[in-house]
């Protein structure tokens, strides 16, 4: 294995009774990377890393982290991964600053301050707003200084300005090399922390790239709008190398075609004479590329719906 | 105590006594209702009450209700709750060690016991005054054991519910009967046959008269006290499997 590899995932299988989750995925994450695992719900993402923080005992599969078998080697990794659940709390009255002391030994006053929970030091935790609570989890995921961060939907339920918060905070671990494995199923989270992105479905990989690269591989066209200048003529629109379509209606003209369609339609614009006011121009996001595609996944699959996942059994509760 | 574990039992210590249930199953509920039943019978040594002072047979058996509240009310709900939010789960991730959550667990529960019953005994002492205890050590165990065998028995609930609140619906519902038929209740010698037959094979009756009997010199009660032990470590080995920090399937 390579020596930068920070996870590596081989065939990995995991089923709840006769439902596979999980189902021969392959994952790879190196060091200092910030990989987001995306895909609709029930994909398998969640019981992916739980398997990878040794949270879970995989079915079948070889998984390995720092070189290291989360289940064999919990001890060995304990310090190595921090980690933020899904579906996980504190109990109600425990205070921030006792939680983060409970789970470093420090008072961590620094981190409190940088994610903007020092006034709140003394605050039970059932009295933390959503944000709140997502901030603390994530000091609480970064307390130790981990090499590896794994976050579950981190910013699920909060507002925009609480998770634009968020997100400031996950940027500033990649500034500290800090490798971070990210699962949402919102893309524009995605698109906007992560270098490489792999999107998930019925328990496998069905792709993975930067988020550039998967625009590029399964996003629709850009899509430019103006009205019509004078002296244009559609067909020279529709004669450019990139351009697939062009429609005028009511003096309107709508063109599509690959990114590069959008300088060269702007470069006939501009020797037509002047740039129409209205001049836009929509270029697909990662959601617009991917959403169809994971969202039919998990609907074709087999028909089932989401995997119900026994949370009540895993840990402290098991038989 | 930085370790992890320290800091735990640490933490654990601190919840326990902002838990408003606890504060009033463990420290008040056992004090009010000593003081109002072992007043109920006066001070008169009495046949129903193995030929001791009421007050004292009671200032006894109190103390095994302090033990009872523990294990069947605060115990299960506290772990029921965490189970509930997944706490645990988090623990886990976080890398604490296996048996750091059940060894938290004990010594809470313990320690609960050992202030809950100092309480009491206070309380008695001026109202009540504090009977001499006859045989020291089969009391300390007999005490020492049930309170072990009840904290076990609080963990295994605690696993077995799925939430808090129906832990503190079944917590309650063992407890009363445990209560009334096992320590604070009327004497065995006024129930009826069905209800001694029914508080024989109650836990509590048998902490109960390790403790009560050889304290008040009525009898050694060894039979209950082999019971209990018995009790204590098969209930003592399931709750520490049962409450391990480890992987799910």
């Amino acid at each position: 294995m390579n020596d930068d590899q920070v996870v590596s995932v081989r065939g990995l299988v995991k089923a709840y009774g006769n439902r596979r989750v999980v189902d021969g995925l392959d994952l790879d994450v190196a060091a200092g990377e910030i990989v987001g695992l995306i895909g609709a719900n029930g994909a398998g993402k969640t019981t992916t890393v739980e398997c990878i923080q040794g949270l879970r005992r995989p079915d079948a599969g070889r998984l390995r982290v720092f070189g290291l078998d989360p289940l064999a080697d919990a001890g060995r990794l304990r310090g190595l991964v921090g980690s933020q659940l899904q579906s996980s709390g504190l109990p109600d009255r425990l205070r921030v600053a006792e939680a983060v002391q409970l789970f470093s030994g420090r008072d961590g006053q620094d981190l409190l301050e940088q994610f903007g929970l020092a006034e709140r030091r003394r605050a039970p935790f059932a009295s933390l707003s959503g944000g709140e609570r997502q901030r603390l989890f994530l000091v609480l995921a970064v307390v130790n200084r981990p090499r590896l961060v794994i976050l579950d939907e981190l910013t699920q339920g909060l507002d925009p300005a609480a998770r634009r918060g968020v997100w400031a905070a996950i940027d500033e671990l990649r500034g500290a090399g800090t490798t971070v494995l990210l699962v949402t199923h919102e893309l524009d989270e995605a698109e906007e922390l992560c270098d490489r992105v792999v999107a998930m479905r019925a328990g496998r990989v069905l792709d993975s790239g930067t988020p550039a690269e998967l625009v590029d591989r399964y996003g629709r066209s850009a899509t430019i709008t103006f009205t019509m200048p004078g002296g244009l003529l559609p067909e020279a629109l529709a004669g450019l190398p990139n351009v697939d379509s062009v429609r005028v209606q009511a003096g309107k003209a709508t063109v599509t075609g690959h990114r590069a369609a959008i300088a060269e339609v702007g470069a006939l614009l501009v020797q037509a004479g002047p740039v129409p006011a209205d001049l836009s121009v929509r270029v697909p996001r990662l959601e617009d590329a991917l959403v169809d595609l994971l969202e039919a996944a998990a609907g074709a699959g087999d028909g089932e719906p989401r995997a119900r996942r026994p949370e009540q059994e895993l840990m402290g509760a098991t038989r | 105590m930085s370790t992890t574990v320290g800091r735990l039992v640490r933490t654990e210590l601190k919840l326990m006594v902002r838990e408003p249930m606890t504060l009033v199953f463990v420290f008040a509920f056992p004090v009010v209702t000593m003081l109002i039943i072992g007043g109920a019978f006066g001070t008169t040594p009495n046949a129903a009450f193995d030929g001791v002072n009421p007050s004292h047979w009671y200032v006894a058996s109190y103390l095994t209700v302090v033990i009872a509240a523990t294990g069947l009310i605060m115990v299960p709900v506290h772990l029921a709750s965490y189970r509930e939010r997944g706490v645990l789960r988090r623990f886990a991730a976080a890398g604490f060690p296996r048996w750091s959550f059940a060894l938290a667990e004990a010594v809470t529960g313990l320690v609960a016991i050992a202030v809950g019953s100092a309480v009491l005994l206070a309380v008695a002492a001026p109202v009540y005054g504090l009977p001499p205890v006859h045989h020291l050590a089969q009391v300390a165990a007999g005490f020492i054991l049930g309170s072990v065998a009840f904290v076990a028995i609080g963990v295994v609930l605690g696993t077995m519910l799925p939430s808090a609140r129906s832990a503190q619906a079944v917590g309650l519902l063992l407890f009363f009967p445990s209560f009334l038929l096992g320590a604070g209740g009327p004497p065995p010698h006024v129930m009826g046959s069905a209800l001694r037959a029914v508080a024989g094979y109650l836990p509590l009756t048998r902490v109960t008269d390790a403790v009560r009997g050889p304290w008040l010199g009525t009898g050694m009660a060894t039979a209950s006290l082999m019971i209990v032990a018995a009790l204590a470590v098969a209930a003592a080995l399931l709750a520490a499997r049962r409450s391990a920090l480890r992987a799910a399937r």
